[in-house]
């Protein structure tokens, strides 16, 4: 075998573990770690920790906590804000993907097909995601406004004018908009990254065996781009399910609540009643769902697979 | 005949008067979202330059009719931006001090040194990103409260160092450093810090550029954990300052709104601007999140 003269360096091990003298290289790494670890430990793991104690507690700063059992769980299963804000939160999360999760592809498609002003383009779309989320506040209740810009536009084609926050049917949809038009830069970058990366000769073989531009989309480009696809949907499912912010700078979950998300009832029980044992219920509560629904996810793409 | 840059659409196609016509439409489509993505932005800054008035008129006007600076004036004195600001840029310096020195620290420890429960360990950094934000956001305030960390810049700066995210990102960043720079390193002496501030780090300036935008975005995005922690004008970070002052005040004037928003809108949008080829790579390379 030409190979033959490497096996006996191979064989002899130069470091064999745990040598001694060896225990101030772990010692080392140890010493790296231990900062992330002590840090991790107080200010993740031990407040998720917390969370779950605290939910059969009641929380008193002043007075001290006195175990309650399972009322705190009893309390938030019967309230009625609770329910609304779960229809409310997967209501939110939908209008996401109906509103704005195609929008970053449709325009990565478009705009790599541009034949100038491409980098142009993609700073415009981006630069949205750069100004700051309050003064998106400010700016976008001044355009929502009743007698604001865009019902200008609205009255001047001659329709009724729109309430795009006080309108119980408008509300989400206008907080839905907003993000979109904040934050869909960010996602059209790597969709971006993801079409122009696909090689051109699949397009040119394409194009000679007769495939027309729709087609070319559709079974070249998208499943191209597909594993993008899942993961940002992935993200934005659970970004949408946890979001509050928007909802409570813009409108604090009104009118009639119909903007309250499941997040924002969280806070709502824990600064608003300062009830912080039934807030931290919820929260093991969200988890305990979330988890359940990874778990069956996992088992039905096994079983997909097998 | 030479190969061509071509995209989906090619040179033939578009002489093709249908598929002309949909190419047309598509970049006027483009074009359209180029606009709706800079008019709010230009809206910022006129609603900032004119009459109170003005504002509020219906139909509202995009050009300003009358210029008035001293808007800027007015609003500089409305709110101490200068202290705000001063705060925020505390808070990103905090923050990035802890990712260089706590979550690097530990990135280089998992990805080059030889640390006997690897995978132990990687694990109790990693499964923190499987919880969800709603549900430790509550208890991680009552425990900030227990520590008595409350009204303290360390509230922020501390939990900054848990951040499994940049972990991961740096660890894999690490993972393609070539090893024999560090085996050389080792046997000339240099002690395992030297190795990680002389070789790890300066090749790592990519990445931790990166963490650095990202840092800074929150530093100068987050409003609503730090009004929860922090509770005096000394120590609000000027995202909070704006929400508490700026955004939820009935009483202040439209225009001096804007004038303020746009001081605090144009330096990071300039800085974007400027920077903006290595900010795009940068992003690129941070992966997905943005």
């Amino acid at each position: 075998m030409s190979q033959s003269t490497a096996v006996p360096i191979r064989q002899s091990d130069p470091m064999p573990k745990r040598a001694p003298g060896k225990w101030k290289k772990h010692a080392w790494g140890y010493l790296f770690l231990l900062p992330a670890v002590v840090i991790f430990f107080t200010f993740l793991w031990l407040p998720i920790g917390k969370g779950i104690v605290f939910s059969f507690y009641h929380i008193d700063f002043v007075k001290g906590d006195t175990f309650v059992g399972w009322d705190n769980y009893e309390r938030i299963l019967k309230d009625p804000e609770v329910v609304v804000s779960v229809k409310n939160t997967l209501y939110y999360m939908m209008l996401g993907l109906l509103i704005g999760f195609w929008v970053p592809i449709l325009f990565a498609i478009a705009i790599s097909e541009m034949r100038r002003l491409q980098g142009f383009a993609r700073i415009a779309a981006y630069l949205p995601y750069v100004v700051p989320l309050v003064v998106l506040y400010g700016l976008w209740r001044w355009l929502y406004d009743p007698v604001g810009p865009i019902n200008a536009v609205i009255t001047k084609i001659g329709l009724e004018p729109v309430l795009f926050m006080t309108d119980k049917a408008w509300s989400m949809i206008s907080i839905v908009i907003m993000e979109t038009w904040q934050s869909f830069g960010s996602a059209l970058l790597i969709y971006i990254a993801a079409v122009s990366s696909v090689p051109r000769d699949w397009y040119e073989a394409a194009e000679i065996d007769g495939a027309g531009v729709w087609q070319r989309i559709r079974n070249i480009t998208l499943p191209s781009i597909k594993n993008q696809i899942v993961l940002l949907l992935l993200l934005q499912l659970i970004a949408t399910s946890q979001n509050f912010q928007t909802q409570y700078a813009m409108l604090d979950g009104g009118p009639n609540n119909t903007t309250l998300t499941y997040a924002l009832v969280v806070i709502r029980y824990a600064f608003t009643r300062q009830d912080y044992g039934s807030a931290s219920a919820l929260g093991v509560l969200m988890f305990l769902v979330l988890s359940l629904l990874a778990i069956i996810q996992y088992r039905m793409s096994n079983r997909k697979e097998a | 005949m030479k190969a061509v840059e071509r995209g989906i659409i090619s040179d033939y196609d578009l002489k093709k008067p249908g598929t002309r016509t949909v190419y047309y439409l598509m970049v006027l489509t483009v074009l359209v979202m180029v606009c709706t993505m800079l008019y709010p932005m230009l809206v910022i800054f006129f609603n900032g330059v004119k009459l109170n008035t003005e504002v509020n008129s219906f139909p509202p006007t995009f050009w300003p009719n009358e210029w008035h600076f001293e808007n800027y004036h007015n609003a500089w004195n409305y709110i101490k931006l200068p202290l705000f600001a001063r705060n925020t840029l505390f808070i990103f310096a905090g923050n990035m001090v802890m990712t260089v020195l706590v979550v690097g620290f530990a990135a280089f420890s998992l990805s080059r040194m030889d640390v006997p429960y690897k995978k132990f360990i990687q694990y109790f950094f990693l499964l923190t990103l499987f919880i969800p934000p709603t549900t430790y956001i509550i208890p991680n305030f009552v425990n900030l409260r227990d520590l008595g960390l409350m009204n303290t810049f360390w509230a922020l700066w501390l939990p900054a160092g848990a951040n499994a995210f940049f972990l991961l990102l740096l660890k894999t960043f690490f993972d393609g450093i070539n090893m024999e720079m560090f085996e050389s390193g080792r046997i000339d002496g240099a002690s395992e810090p030297r190795l990680y501030f002389q070789i790890a780090f300066p090749l790592s300036v990519p990445i931790f550029a990166t963490l650095a935008i990202f840092v800074f975005a929150s530093a100068w995005n987050d409003w609503y954990w730090p009004s929860l922690i922090l509770s005096s004008d000394k120590r609000y970070p000027l995202a909070t300052a704006i929400y508490k002052y700026v955004i939820n005040v009935r009483r202040l004037d439209l225009n001096l709104r804007f004038a303020i928003l746009t001081m605090i809108t144009f330096p990071p949008v300039l800085v974007f601007l400027v920077f903006q080829k290595y900010i795009v790579r940068g992003l690129n390379m941070g992966g997905v999140k943005g």
